[in-house]
């Protein structure tokens, strides 16, 4: 009898340690180091060993097209070659990526390499140790890669003083603004202006005027953005591209942080929306509409987003005469890191996923294997080089946006003919460490402020989109969003900005 | 302990019987509430559940920092209640007229037709509600400007949304939650019936005497189990009725919505866990005051 306790005892024992093991096994300290492997996965001349067949997972945010078996059988071919490995990509959908991504890094899983962004909350998840440190991997197993990343570009890579992420290599900038349809003005005698606002007011009348089946401007559930480039227009840079309650003028020496409470050209601004509020430019219900389509499908004659979008709408409808127009007074880069690769502090074989990086971003064959496809069967290109894609039910583009560059990115076929110049005319409108660029390298850290952050950002929603849209009257609306801000910690974020970036202009 | 052994010793087949069970629940329910620690650490990827800073109340902070905290509990309990009352009310009365019925074909259309809104969505749901609602072109401003009244603007008035998303409700549910209502009628012995119509009781008679009083033990127990989850609001629900729209937060924020859209944009599981403890504290609290009073009033319909 004795004999059977002890041996349930055992079983018990047994069954705790086991969930013990799991439980650590979530998220647990993962201490495989680099320096435990790279006896074997370097040669004595500090090249790197392929002898060892690896595979690396990496993780990218999309739909999964449906020809990616035939991409992958392409892809893997070259790298087995090239490498000695392969390349499994495991996706996550847009429509889980916001509850999924994070956990990523908390499940314990092996996994190699990752997608990341400032959007995806680089820095917060670098700050939490999700990554690991690329201070020696990445000039060793990346040369060619690191060799042609800009130092601005390295330096938003840093975080705490370290590497964490390998950033993308094509230049974007913060322009932004309407994307509009010159079809549907044609024969008014519109002057075809669009440098500020009175102009969109101007094309919003003549479109009432013309076309009342149609909404003028493109709004619908997701954040009004009529403020954000409003502000731009004027001059004026946002703290964090996150945090568009929050902004300071660049061409000062020492700018101090402003929000749009205190701003004075605030009710000038709301004054403005409520008059278009009043002439039907936008629905009265609009923060409840989710059709998130509705300039592509012709429902709206005008939105704003940046010129790649403006590519995407012109090349979908070439008819229609589409037009960008940049509100954005002084252009600057937009930080390397809204698309970066991370490597997983579980990764097993690092030096492989950067040397697979290194491949990427310097190989064409390799480049358009992962970005287009199968030459032929998921893509077509022209003499030019330019690319066309051949069924975007099998395969659109590839989701590798942090491999790009301006060197292997391809044009698309249809490409609107002013695309190139007017990125021309952004890149030389920039002056290197003058205006707007000069802070292309801050990086808001607000690990400190955390809850202050998401009590502000949940006021804003709450109070300062329905008063954009001039939903509330825009007097009390304003006072009481204002008052809201305050008391939900708004002062101890300033005071938090003010001082990084002050920091940052005195270190610069 | 050792007349637990002893226990364990003359039933053994019993205990072999309900280990599946009880390891499962173990496993599945109590091994996870030590992540509750979450709650009260700074966590970082690299150390883990366990090795992470211990930072006290610091995560609970943004719940309450601008009073918010207490709104969205008060919305979030009324309208559990609300749902819970209107929703079970009308299941048992669909519940009671489908088995009273007679004809067999229109009685299984019928309980059909109610039961089907089930099945749709919250997504389609929230499509439906925008179309109806919409101030341009919904279908309530077309209908009252067909009867030349002036258009409504119901995104502008949020007192209107606790009655819409109450009605939405108790559409979805009402239908789903009557086929365990009509079970348990159709479990009546059908000779009381037969001899209380002998009898000459009239059907309403019948109703109030024999039917509500049979399924009374049903309804509570379902009120009961309703009531554990009366901190966990729909969140589909008004995820997808309400969506982004601020003007109506006031009357429709419920603690997942709310704790949704705070921390959507940060990936802070300190904080997102320090919700989740909150909720699950209350409706601890709530569940055993509850089961308190039923005891209190009758210790047969207790759950424990």
């Amino acid at each position: 009898m004795k004999f059977k306790t002890v041996k349930r005892g055992i079983a018990l024992g047994t069954a705790a340690v086991m969930t013990m093991g799991l439980l650590t096994g979530c998220g647990g300290k993962s201490n495989t180091s680099s320096s435990g492997s790279s006896s074997v996965q370097t040669n004595e001349d500090g090249s790197l060993n392929t002898d060892k067949e690896v595979e690396l997972v990496m993780y990218v945010i999309s739909d999964r097209p449906a020809g990616q078996d035939i991409v992958d059988a392409k892809v893997n071919e070259i790298l087995k070659e090239k490498l000695n490995c392969t390349l499994k990509i495991n996706w996550i959908g847009w429509a889980e990526y916001a509850n999924k991504y994070p956990l990523l890094f908390s499940s314990g899983e092996a996994f190699d390499l990752a997608y990341s962004a400032t959007w995806v909350n680089f820095t917060s998840l670098a700050q939490k140790g999700a990554f690991k440190n690329l201070d020696e991997l990445w000039p060793t197993y990346a040369p060619d890669n690191f060799a042609a990343t800009s130092d601005t570009a390295k330096e938003q890579a840093t975080v705490s003083g370290h590497y964490y992420c390998v950033p993308t290599q094509l230049a974007t900038y913060t322009a932004y603004g309407p994307i509009y349809r010159g079809d549907l003005v044609e024969g008014s005698g519109w002057d075809g202006v669009m440098e500020n606002y009175e102009d969109i007011e101007e094309y919003c009348d003549i479109i009432k005027e013309t076309h009342p089946e149609m909404e003028p401007l493109d709004q619908y559930s997701a954040e009004p953005e009529w403020s954000y480039v409003y502000m731009q227009n004027q001059g004026f840079t946002t703290v964090d591209k996150g945090l568009r309650y929050m902004w300071f003028d660049p061409s000062e020496e020492n700018p101090k942080v402003f929000t749009m409470g205190e701003y004075e050209g605030t009710p000038e601004f709301l004054e403005m929306m409520a008059r278009w509020n009043e002439k039907g430019f936008f629905s009265k219900s609009a923060l409840s509409d989710t059709d998130s389509q509705k300039f592509q499908n012709g429902k709206a004659a005008l939105r704003v987003h940046n010129i790649d979008t403006y590519r995407t709408q012109a090349i979908l409808n070439p008819d229609w005469d589409i037009r960008f127009s940049n509100m954005v007074k002084d252009v600057a880069h937009l930080p390397f890191t809204q698309d970066c690769m991370v490597i997983s502090n579980t990764s097993k074989n690092p030096e492989r996923a950067l040397a697979f990086w290194n491949l990427l971003t310097t190989d064409q064959e390799m480049y358009d294997a992962l970005m287009y496809g199968v030459e032929g069967t998921t893509y077509t290109l022209n003499d030019k080089g330019e690319f066309a894609i051949t069924d975007t039910d099998l395969y659109g583009e590839g989701a590798m946006w942090c491999a790009r560059s301006d060197k292997l990115t391809r044009n698309q076929v249809g490409t609107p003919d002013d695309y190139d110049p007017q990125k021309q005319a952004f890149e030389q409108s920039i002056t290197a460490g003058q205006g707007t660029e000069r802070f292309a390298g801050f990086v808001f850290d607000t690990s400190s402020i955390e809850t202050e952050i998401a009590a502000c950002s949940n006021v804003a929603q709450q109070y300062w989109w329905p008063l954009e849209l001039a939903y509330t009257n825009s007097e009390t609306g304003l006072a009481e969003y204002t008052e809201k801000m305050k008391a939900a910690g708004l002062d101890k974020i300033v005071a938090e900005a003010q001082k990084q970036l002050d920091a940052y202009v005195a270190s610069h | 302990m050792k007349d637990f052994i002893e226990e364990v010793k003359r039933n053994k087949a019993l205990f072999v019987m309900a280990a599946p069970a009880v390891i499962l629940v173990l496993v599945m329910q109590y091994l996870p509430m030590t992540g509750l620690v979450l709650a009260f650490k700074n966590y970082r990827y690299d150390m883990g559940v366990f090795g992470s800073d211990w930072n006290g109340f610091a995560n609970f902070s943004y719940l309450f920092s601008s009073g918010t905290g207490w709104l969205i509990t008060r919305n979030t309990i009324l309208y559990n209640l609300l749902n819970l009352i209107t929703s079970q009310f009308l299941a048992v009365l669909i519940a009671i007229f489908i088995t009273e019925m007679n004809g067999k074909i229109f009685k299984k259309l019928s309980q059909s037709i109610i039961f089907l809104p089930y099945f749709i969505s919250w997504v389609i749901v929230g499509v439906f509600v925008y179309n109806i609602f919409n101030y341009e072109t919904g279908l309530l401003n077309g209908m009252l400007a067909s009867m030349g009244l002036d258009p409504v603007n119901m995104y502008d008035k949020p007192g209107a949304w606790p009655v819409i998303i109450c009605v939405f409700n108790s559409w979805k549910w009402c239908g789903y939650n009557s086929v365990i209502y009509i079970a348990a009628i159709t479990g009546v012995d059908a000779e009381i019936y037969e001899a209380a119509s002998i009898d000459g009781a009239t059907i309403f008679q019948r109703i109030r005497a024999i039917t509500l009083p049979s399924i009374k033990p049903t309804i509570i127990t379902m009120l009961l189990l309703q009531v554990g989850r009366i901190l966990r609001g729909d969140f589909e629900m008004f995820y997808q009725i309400v969506g982004n729209n601020g003007q109506l937060y006031n009357a429709t924020d419920v603690i997942d919505t709310y704790v949704f859209r705070s921390l959507l944009q940060n990936s802070n599981i300190g904080m997102t866990a320090a919700a989740s403890f909150y909720q699950s504290t209350l409706c601890f609290i709530i569940i055993v005051v509850v089961n308190a009073v039923v005891k209190r009033i009758d210790e047969e319909y207790a759950l424990f």
